[in-house]
């Protein structure tokens, strides 16, 4: 009976565990691919071309045999994959533009460009999408009837107190 | 970077080294309860300001839920935390006192009996497991990310620390650790938000990018959006967090009541949770502001985020200073540091008062449970660990923690407004009461789908409400002298000293000396109503401007 609580962990441990390591994983290899355009920036400002380039090639290496396998994968059965899945085809195109770039030595467009493939795999807030307020006749009956009551029963409800708590301590409150 | 460990370093020892010193004396929870009861009420301020300020409650998540879904979030930091810090310090600290009621388990088992409290404390000690297993997570993310250390190893060392710190009992001096702690926190972290504010060109500057060059919808600015928000729609955030969830955290969880336990008078004890609300309001431009500019400076600067309970970590890695950065991550660790450890000193005890001693070995020795709550410490701390997994899996650690949070406080609201101001109410009315809402917030959660957590909260309490006065009505009264002293019309000049002594020589359980009522005239720039008035007439202004 005492060895009940272990093997409900171990069993806990088992049912997770690939949930957190697919989890991990594809938070580190989107960190790798990061880390490899930060490094073409900063072999840009040090005016190492071979180094960027060569930088530059592991990300797309990472982007092509990791990352982007993992979110087309992922997508079809967990719902955090969605948002990447959508910007596959903007950080596909900046990566082709960041090629050219490079290429044509660029170095003042190069930065800009690493940002936004940075920017592209990582995670945007959901608040952007959210539709514009809009505001039915129910909603304002709905707030304001809400607002109205409030005040009201905090009004009532404060003199109610405020009375009881002096009938009682009349004699020492006042 | 290596200033910043420097200081750090130091900053952690001097700490540690406090702590020592001040629980140097403290010998035993009575100990525990006089020295800590000379403080005044700023320290009771900054306590609860500190206590409510953590990992989860702060900076990392609450950053994070600003980052996910903007301005919005700040509603915890402006109405509805200064509402639920003053009303309670007006209202219900003052309620516990008078009673003679210091623990909010200890009001429910006198006034409904052990049923109620034993599901109650229960509840909390699925909260407190969750709770400690989100603050590891984000204290392990955190140091990951600023210092570059695997993410598991660290998560166990931090466990291990906040583990030790505990069963070594540094909780003694929390209430004077809290204070320093809530002065460092307030001057190393306000920078960001200038530094910040200065990098993207102010809050117009903010807008300005956001609003027109990245067509971001305009409710992300919007602190009460409208009714068809998918995280938090306004009325719903007005009924079911601010007057039932917040107002319940701060009348209900046992770290927060306990601070004001310290104070050297009710008086203190009430001002101090009431200007408690400053620090509070202030604490949306520490997390809030600077994580709804945070997209703009990752897309600038092309840094990498994650997930949302990551962004605040990388956001002052890349914008605080050297030196100023290790000042802040030392007085963010040692906040975290202390509300886990807070949190793990409550469940342990809950787990050995409420249960063991109750129910499974009753009438040992003191030694007996001693033993017992190291284990109890223990074994919670294993139970998040294997939680954490779980917790890694959730979206935004918030939303997690909120939506259990709706589960029971919606529940306790009920019951708790009802065992106050309704004589009437009895033990089976508020145990079918509270069975049934929180039956009902589960219910409507995994059944009907409901996600927004302020729908759940507001619901189970309107549940839990209507059951427990209908049952209460349907089953015999409560006897007059059972329930005298625990109700708002309770003669409590009579009756406070004499039943909270009878009780106390009765149950063995200790009580502390009941303060005596006197009538002080406090300086006018200390009066508890020109403090909430003026605290409240400054949530009204930010609501016109951000609402």
């Amino acid at each position: 009976m005492r060895k009940v609580p272990f093997f409900l962990a171990v069993m806990l441990l088992f049912v997770f565990a690939r949930t957190i390591v697919a989890q991990e994983k594809f938070i580190d290899v989107r960190q790798a691919m990061a880390d490899s355009l930060t490094s073409v920036k900063t072999a840009v400002k040090n005016n190492d071309w071979d180094g960027a380039f060569s930088h530059f090639q592991k990300a797309k290496s990472i982007w092509e045999q990791e990352v982007k396998p993992m979110i087309t994968g992922g997508v079809k059965t967990d719902t955090q994959y969605e948002e990447y899945f959508k910007r596959i085809a903007e950080i596909e195109g900046n990566l082709n533009g960041l090629a050219q770039l490079l290429e044509a030595r660029k170095s003042e467009d190069i930065e800009p460009k690493a940002n936004a493939i940075i920017w592209g795999i990582s995670h945007h807030p959901r608040g952007f999408a959210v539709p514009k307020p809009r505001y039915t006749a129910w909603d304002w009956v709905f707030g304001l009837g809400i607002g109205i009551g409030f005040c009201l029963l905090a009004t009532v409800f404060g003199l109610h107190l405020r009375r009881s708590y002096y009938r009682r301590y009349k004699k020492i409150a006042r | 970077m290596h200033s910043d460990f420097i200081i750090t370093g130091m900053y952690l020892v001097l700490m540690f080294a406090a702590g020592l010193f001040f629980s140097k004396n403290i010998k035993n929870t009575a100990d525990y309860f006089l020295a800590a009861r000379s403080a005044p009420w700023f320290w009771i301020m900054g306590s609860i300001w500190a206590t409510n300020i953590g990992f989860l409650h702060g900076y990392l998540a609450h950053g994070g839920a600003a980052y996910e879904w903007g301005l919005i979030q700040a509603n915890f930091e402006w109405f509805q935390g200064p509402f639920g810090y003053i009303l309670s310090g007006i209202f219900f600290i003052a309620f516990y006192w008078r009673s003679g009621i210091f623990t909010v388990p200890q009001f429910l088992e006198r006034r409904y009996g052990t049923g109620l409290s034993t599901v109650y404390s229960f509840a909390w000690l699925i909260i407190f497991v969750v709770t400690i297993a989100a603050e590891l997570y984000l204290g392990a993310m955190f140091l990951k990310n600023i210092l570059h250390i695997p993410f598991w190893p660290t998560l166990f060392v931090l466990a291990g620390v906040v583990g030790t710190y505990t069963l070594m009992g540094g909780l003694g001096a929390a209430i004077m650790m809290e204070f320093v702690q809530f002065v460092i926190m307030m001057i190393g972290t306000m920078p960001l938000l200038f530094i910040l504010l200065h990098f993207v060109g102010g809050f117009a500057g903010i807008k300005n990018v956001l609003l027109t060059q990245w067509a971001v919808s305009p409710q992300y600015f919007t602190v009460l959006p409208d009714i068809h928000h998918p995280y938090g729609p306004g009325p719903w955030i007005i009924l079911g967090q601010c007057l039932v969830v917040t107002l319940g955290w701060c009348a209900g969880h046992q770290s927060m009541v306990q601070r004001n336990l310290g104070a050297r008078s009710l008086y203190d004890a009430k001002l101090g949770y009431v200007a408690a609300a400053i620090p509070k309001t202030l604490g949306a431009f520490l997390y809030i502001v600077p994580m709804i500019a945070a997209p703009i400076v990752f897309s600038q600067l092309g840094i990498f985020v994650e997930k949302s309970d990551a962004a605040y970590g990388k956001l002052i890695l890349h914008l605080l200073p050297q030196g100023m950065l290790g000042l802040f991550i030392a007085g963010l660790l040692s906040a975290g540091l202390s509300s886990i450890s807070s949190v793990l000193n409550s469940s342990s005890t809950m787990v050995i008062k409420d249960f063991y001693e109750r129910f499974l070995a009753k009438g040992k020795s003191d030694h007996h449970y001693f033993i017992a709550g190291r284990i109890a410490t223990f074994g919670i701390i294993a139970a998040s660990i294997l939680l954490v997994p779980i917790v890694l899996k959730v979206y935004l650690i918030m939303w997690l923690e909120q939506t259990l949070l709706a589960m029971v406080l919606g529940p306790f609201m009920g019951v708790l407004l009802l065992a106050i101001f309704w004589r009437r109410a009895n033990t089976p009315g508020s145990l079918a009461g509270f069975l049934t809402g929180a039956a009902f917030a589960i219910f409507i959660q995994q059944v009907l789908g409901i996600k927004i957590f302020f729908q759940i909260s507001w619901w189970s309490f309107v549940v839990t409400f209507l059951v427990t006065i209908v049952v209460s009505l349907l089953t015999a009264p409560p006897k007059k002298e059972k329930i005298e002293g625990l109700t708002w019309e309770s003669d409590f000049e009579a009756m406070v000293g004499e039943i909270a002594e009878k009780r106390a020589e009765k149950t063995a359980a200790k009580v502390r000396e009941i303060p005596q009522r006197t009538i002080t005239r406090p300086p006018w720039y200390l009066n508890l109503k020109y403090w909430a008035t003026a605290i409240l007439l400054v949530q009204i202004v930010l609501l016109f401007f951000f609402g």
